[in-house]
């Protein structure tokens, strides 16, 4: 395509994104399946199950909810991990502001409702091609739908089924796979790669402590020891 | 009642969350440590999840041989790195696992 090129229809954008997210619904169906076993595994009822789903849409943040609400947690400590978690969210918001600034209001909520880890790498990749970006807003929507209307119904197969699916077939292992894909594209640079093990090595070592406390504890040692490699490296 | 509150407040997080620079704020005003660590949250966050997803199926840090989530992590990072590709990825990592699982019986 040239530098150009007209801008596409925002229908075939759409169309284009929604195709897009094809790949990544091999992991979202499992992930969306585990997250709704959990919320009943967890005592929510249904109805609590998809509304946390429909409305939170982010299955990380769903599970751990889920597995705090199982323990008895108090409510605070349930939504403050799912804030440390879905912080990562709040640097795709960094991101792909940029991209999406001259969009009216509206659009910009309903993008950022639909903000995902895979939302993110789609807009940041799909806006920096060359040619006529107009309505290339279309694209990031029909992959964000896609992906929502996916995720959903996912969520309510699990919560019907319940238990059925045997424990042998391990489906929560798909969630590490989602994340590991996930992971890997993030690691670029030699302090991301000291973040990630200190964040895992600290995550291992400290997973005894209460309330999923650990995930916090690890991801702030990651983010410091990654500020500290990146401001002595700049010294030199 | 509690479930509800919790459910609000975190569907209420996650998306003030996300909206946050993309309705709310300007990064380039914000002060350039607090991009700098923006930048780390994602590797931070992410292999905080996937460690313990690969060592402690059990609650227990588990090495061994007779834990085959690390072994297939391990191919799933192997891909990950090679591909940059979720679909191969859970494509190789789940029969990796079950694989796995099979030979340990």
């Amino acid at each position: 395509m040239s530098a150009l090129a007209q801008a596409r229809s925002p229908r075939d954008e759409f169309v284009a994104g929604a195709v897009e997210a094809l790949p990544t619904l091999l992991g979202a169906v499992p992930f969306g399946f585990v997250a709704g076993v959990a919320a009943i595994s967890a005592g929510l009822s249904p109805l609590e199950g998809v509304a946390l789903s429909v409305l939170s849409f982010s299955g990380i943040a769903q599970l751990i909810v889920c597995q705090l609400v199982a323990a008895q947690s108090p409510a605070i400590v349930a939504i403050a991990a799912a804030f440390v978690v879905s912080l990562r969210l709040m640097m795709y918001s960094a991101a792909v502001a940029p991209h999406l600034a001259h969009l009216d209001r509206g659009w910009r909520v309903l993008l950022s409702f639909l903000l995902t880890d895979q939302a993110f790498a789609t807009t940041v990749h799909h806006f920096s091609e060359p040619g006529d970006s107009r309505n290339r807003h279309w694209h990031v929507l029909g992959l964000s739908l896609t992906l929502y209307v996916t995720w959903q119904v996912a969520v309510v197969v699990g919560i019907v089924l319940g238990a059925r699916i045997p424990a042998t077939w391990s489906l929560d292992f798909a969630v590490v796979l989602t994340f590991i894909a996930l992971l890997v594209p993030t690691v670029r640079t030699r302090a991301d790669l000291a973040a990630a093990t200190i964040a895992a090595a600290v995550a291992l070592y400290a997973a005894g402590l209460p309330y999923r406390l650990s995930l916090m504890v690890a991801s702030l040692a990651g983010i410091a020891v990654g500020m500290a490699i990146e401001v002595t490296h700049r010294r030199r | 009642m509690k479930i509800w509150l919790i459910i609000a407040a975190v569907s209420a997080s996650t998306f003030l969350l996300r909206a946050s620079f993309i309705v709310f704020a300007d990064p380039q005003r914000f002060p350039h440590a607090f991009r700098q660590a923006l930048k780390f949250v994602p590797p931070a966050v992410l292999a905080a999840i996937v460690a313990p997803g690969l060592l402690m199926p059990a609650g227990t840090l588990d090495f061994t041989l007779a834990n085959p989530r690390w072994i297939a992590g391990l191919v799933a990072l192997g891909v990950a790195g090679r591909t940059r590709n979720p679909l191969a990825t859970i494509a190789v990592g789940m029969p990796a696992l079950w694989l796995l699982q099979w030979a340990i019986g």
